[in-house]
């Protein structure tokens, strides 16, 4: 093979965005090394602006032509390309509402941000790995980093149990994936790449055996460990708990949305012949998802608890989209998650902020906060409604596609379960809404009645106001003004080779 | 058939109407020609739905006075959107015409099929109005709010669009979405500025109506997904042909939806909660509006749009009216509260518009728009007027008032002629609308004389009701010993002239109606002709095709002959 073959082989150009997240993550390393302590001042700026290019270079990378690179290693089509927008877009806001949260910690934000970023490369590189190998390498670098950013405030016994539980049963998940994986090696006569193993499976005749089937059985309990789908949610809570927020903000967006793109790529293109079982399993996780976690939000005394058992919750109705298997259910998903973005990170902007103003996460700390703060309480009102699908917010386009889809592929009875949590989770939502705006000044908790005055002017808090209201305005106005976003989760969709075979063999059969 | 049963309620509209029209014609303006001889809609439905809303949006940033800039800023909103309601329809709209007009239809998410499609007919152009004027006067009624009124009234003009968009939306994902946006204001409206339970009426309510709407969802996408063509709007859906067990589901998933809203028997549980605690200005909407919006929606889509499941429903419907009207007299008369009595009121009022509904005839719908536009303004001055009341003596208790009438005649004079109004007092625009109702389903040759006997007969026992609860209410608030323990604000005294404006602006369309019903009755009555004639047309059809069914045999079959008799006649006569 000569040097230009392999370099048309190996098409590196298609994770020139990868590139720009790992020179940034060199850049904020070696910036903290040399310049110090004192580069904290500007080193988030840089990161975010290194994920913003990243995210821009994957702009130009949109309808690429010669997607497969890496010798098939690495697919750059358009579902990665969304996928891995959303991942860093998740993590350049999470680095915005991360700088005071970590700074008031007294640990150093340069470490926080390099672990971050290669969290985040990890989830951009699951988000397109094509093969089995990458696709470990990727998920463990994605898993390893969490591991270490959710141990953060090391001084914090929570933020240590919280990282001793993820690591235990995320090694676990993990070793499960991994013997999964190495069943689907076997039963495709040594393949690692995923429509190879497709192939090698239907050649080898193994497609109906029991060996499949377990292979499928432990991969998706790896898969359900990422998206925390009950029952393997259980991490969730007490993580989302005892680490840091901005971190919980990362888990709950960017980690979620690197699970549902491996999901998506490795169930449809190495699980063709047992779709019938997948979606099965999937509509049980997703029954049982969408009932613990929506009836279980309702009894949390704590915001982040709540928010773990929310998202529990809103994977969920996110695998309705899965469960569908069709064009618009695919897209829904992106779209949901697109929205999710947005919404989520929001709510977690003001549970840091409230968190730092006062030190409680306490649902009941909240009320009264109308009087004290009207912005963080219209902008955690607005987000936590948009969470429970309330018109005209984002969330409502968001579920409204989601069920559409799902009962286009006639799964009715999800739907109607949708519905039907939909409406115990408006209750959790508003309950805290109620406690904000509703209670009167006499009534107002001890934590809002000492709340500081509101200044903007501290360090660190710049970037928190300027996150609060992007995501305010884009969960405000990505539900009203969604054609674009509606249009790019389609096109994301269609125009994704592997997702179309019943379009390329028509082509092929003419 | 209504002209030759009651001459009063119409007359020549057409004349009027050709005078206005060529008056505006002669001034040679291109734009309103073109809008005068039915071209498309310039965006005016749209900037009427949307103005108040968009309004809102300025309410955090108006430089205030202890809420007084934010109170004229959203009373000239409201006033302005009413002045254009009525220029849009005085230029635009065509009474004789019972199809949509004004129509504006816009993609808005091509993806699902959402279009921004938004329409008015007979049955929306009354209910606009309403909601237009209401709104409007809950806004002046709420002029003593003092604690957070940014809050209230960006509250209030949310609301004010939800409402209006539910009336005119013609995309039922649309109508499902205007729907559900009112829920969060009316949630906040209640929990915020309501009574002592507000907290657990405000959640009843949200619980209620949100689970209730679901089905409107569920339903819409049933309908939408069925056949061909996946398309959500009214017209479309309605023409298309579903299998009877579908539409039967859909109908009953729709049923129970605006059951909850209107409310039906079951259903009703929030609505004595939500309307007592409320404040005066949220109960005058509630009571006035919003209870429409579930009435407005049976006949928009249950009657109109799935006429061959009404025709197996309709039976069930005409009974769930009688028990309202009996229930809700009688547990109306159990109340001690001044508003939960008003509020069991509402119900039993609702159930005249449910036999309006189910009678088949042109002049039992008719009647049903027509109690619905009546109630909304009854309802809206009693529950003003309670508040009125509220405000001075700060109970709502009825033994703890009493003998109000000699430091408040004004206010007792205004509340005399409300309850009057609200009990059918020939004159007002109740009798008129309960009238209407009876007589249609006398007239109604769809069911047997049986079972009409058994519903007029209950029914009006229902009007017997009324005047007991709501004269003795009279009595014990206003008449008899001054009790001790109250005391009126000395500052506030009888009615101020802002609350007799109020008032009055209600009244004024009440006797109006009352005395010349065809004020309200010319701007519907074409279209809620067409319906029942639509709906007229399914009924020996299904009733032959099935007669073994539900209620159909023992109820229909035995009209087949009549109805088809009187189906042609119509037909000859045209």
């Amino acid at each position: 093979m000569d040097f230009a073959n392999l370099a048309a082989q190996l098409n590196a150009g298609t994770i020139l965005p990868e590139g720009i997240v790992i020179t940034t993550l060199m850049v904020v390393l070696v910036g903290d090394l040399i310049v110090g302590r004192s580069a904290s001042r500007w080193l988030p700026y840089a990161a975010i602006a290194g994920l913003l290019s990243a995210t821009a270079a994957l702009y130009f990378q949109w309808d690429n032509v010669s997607p497969i690179s890496f010798l098939g290693a690495f697919n750059s089509d358009d579902l990665s390309i969304v996928f891995r927008g959303i991942i860093a877009l998740s993590a350049a806001v999470t680095i915005l509402m991360s700088i005071r949260y970590v700074e008031q910690s007294g640990t150093a934000l340069a470490e926080f941000i390099a672990i971050l970023l290669s969290a985040t490369l990890g989830g951009m590189f699951l988000s397109g790995a094509n093969e089995l190998v990458m696709i470990f390498i990727s998920l463990e670098t994605l898993s390893i980093s969490s591991y270490l950013l959710t141990g953060y405030t090391k001084r914090d016994p929570r933020s240590n149990e919280a990282a001793l539980k993820y690591l235990l049963i995320g090694a676990s998940s993990t070793a499960v994936f991994l013997y999964g994986v190495s069943l689907l090696y076997g039963l495709s006569g040594g393949k690692t790449q995923l429509d190879a193993i497709a192939a090698g499976i239907a050649n080898n005749s193994a497609g109906q055996s029991l060996g499949l089937v377990i292979a499928l059985v432990f991969a998706i309990a790896g898969i359900a460990f990422k998206i925390s789908a009950a029952p393997f949610h259980q991490w969730t809570p007490d993580v989302y708990e005892g680490s840091p927020t901005p971190v919980v903000a990362f888990l709950s967006v960017g980690s979620k949305a690197a699970g549902f793109a491996l999901a998506i790529r490795l169930l449809t293109t190495a699980f063709p012949l047992v779709t019938e079982e997948w979606r099965f399993v999937f509509t049980a996780l997703a029954v049982l998802s969408m009932v613990l976690g929506n009836v279980v939000a309702l009894a949390q005394s704590s915001m982040k608890r709540m928010l773990a058992y929310s998202s529990i919750a809103q994977a969920g109705f996110i695998m309705i989209g899965l469960i569908a298997g069709t064009d618009a259910g695919y897209a829904s998903m992106v779209f949901y998650l697109l929205v999710y973005l947005f919404m989520n990170l929001g709510g977690f902007i003001c549970v840091i902020l409230f968190s730092l103003r006062t030190g409680t996460d306490q649902i009941s700390e909240y009320s009264g906060l109308y009087q004290k703060d009207p912005l963080l309480t219209l902008c955690l009102s607005i987000c936590l409604l948009s969470l429970g699908g309330i018109p005209p917010l984002a969330g409502f386009f968001g579920k409204i596609y989601l069920f559409w889809a799902g009962w286009q592929a006639e799964q009715y009875g999800l739907v109607l379960l949708g519905l039907i949590t939909t409406v115990i989770s408006i209750y959790y939502y508003i309950r805290v809404v109620r406690m904000m705006v509703v209670k009167e000044p006499q009534e107002m908790s001890a934590a809002v009645k000492n709340y500081p005055e509101i200044s903007w002017n501290l360090p660190g808090m710049r970037p928190l106001q300027v996150g609060l209201v992007l995501t305010l305005v884009a969960t405000s106005l990505a539900g009203i003004l969604s054609n674009p976003l509606f249009t790019l989760a389609n096109n994301s969709i269609v125009r994704t080779p592997m997702l179309q075979p019943a379009v390329v063999s028509r082509e092929v059969g003419q | 058939m209504l002209n030759s049963q009651l001459p009063w309620l119409t007359s020549s509209w057409k004349v009027s109407y050709a005078l206005t029209g060529s008056a505006v014609l002669s001034r040679g303006n291109p734009a309103l020609e073109a809008a005068l001889t039915g071209g498309p809609g310039f965006g005016e439905l749209s900037a009427i739905i949307l103005l108040p809303l968009i309004a809102s949006l300025a309410i955090p940033v108006l430089p205030d006075n202890r809420g007084r800039t934010v109170r004229w800023y959203a009373l000239g909103v409201g006033l302005a959107d009413l002045c254009l309601m009525v220029f849009a329809f005085w230029q635009q709209y065509d009474l004789q015409n019972s199809a949509f007009q004004l129509v504006e239809s816009y993609p808005w998410v091509p993806q699902l099929g959402l279009n921004w499609s938004v329409a008015v007919d007979g049955l929306s152009l009354p209910l606009v109005l309403l909601t237009g004027l209401l709104n409007t006067l809950a806004i002046l009624a709420a002029w003593r709010v003092t604690h957070k009124p940014r809050l209230f009234y960006f509250l209030m003009l949310v609301m004010y669009t939800a409402q209006l968009g539910v009336f005119v939306a013609q995309d039922i994902l649309l109508f499902f979405l205007m729907w559900e946006i009112e829920l969060v204001p009316v949630y906040l409206l209640i929990s915020i500025w309501g009574g002592q339970k507000r907290l657990y009426a405000a959640t009843k309510f949200i619980i209620y109506t949100a689970a209730g709407s679901v089905f409107i969802l569920v339903a819409a996408l049933a309908m939408a997904f069925y056949g061909d063509t996946v398309t959500f709007d009214i017209t479309a859906l309605g023409l298309k042909q579903y299998p009877l067990v579908l539409e039967l589901l859909v109908y009953a998933g729709f049923l129970i939806a605006f059951g909850v809203k209107l409310p039906i028997f079951p259903l009703h549980t929030w609505l004595p909660d939500a309307h007592s605690e409320a404040s005066a200005p949220v109960s005058m909407i509630l009571a006035g509006v919003l209870l429409k919006m579930g009435g407005y929606g049976l006949i928009r889509i249950n009657v109109d749009m799935l006429s061959n499941a009404h025709v197996y429903f309709a039976p069930v419907i005409a009974i769930l009216g009688v028990v309202n009207i009996i229930y809700g007299a009688l547990a109306a008369f159990a109340q001690d509260n001044l508003k939960r009595r008003l509020a069991y009121s509402s119900i039993a009022h609702m159930g005249f518009v449910l036999i309006g509904i189910a009678s088949f005839t042109d002049l039992g719908i008719s009647g049903a728009v027509l109690q619905m536009v009546s109630h909304g303004l009854i309802a809206a001055s009693l529950f003003f007027l309670s508040g009125v009341a509220y405000e001075r003596t700060h109970t709502l208790v009825m033994e703890k008032m009493g003998g109000l009438a000699q430091t408040m005649p004004k206010a007792f004079a205004l509340f005399t002629a409300a309850a009057m109004a609200s009990l059918a007092l020939p004159g007002m625009s109740g009798f008129v609308g309960e009238l209407t109702v009876f007589l249609g389903i006398a007239t109604s040759d769809a069911y047997s004389s049986s079972f009409k006997f058994v519903v007029v007969m209950l029914a009006a026992i229902g009007v017997i009701l009324t005047p007991i609860y709501l004269l003795s209410m009279l009595r014990q608030v206003f008449y008899g010993e001054d009790n001790s323990g109250i005391i009126i604000e000395e500052y506030l005294g009888d009615a101020r002239p802002r609350e007799i404006l109020i008032t009055l602006c209600l009244l004024v369309p009440i006797v109006g109606i009352g005395l010349y019903p065809k004020l309200a009755t010319q701007t519907y009555d074409v279209k809620t002709e067409a319906v029942a004639t639509h709906v007229r047309h399914v009924l020996p059809v299904i009733a032959k095709q099935q007669p073994s069914t539900l209620y159909a045999r023992t109820l229909i079959a035995p009209a087949v002959a009549s109805s088809n008799a009187s189906e042609s006649n119509a037909i000859s006569t045209r």
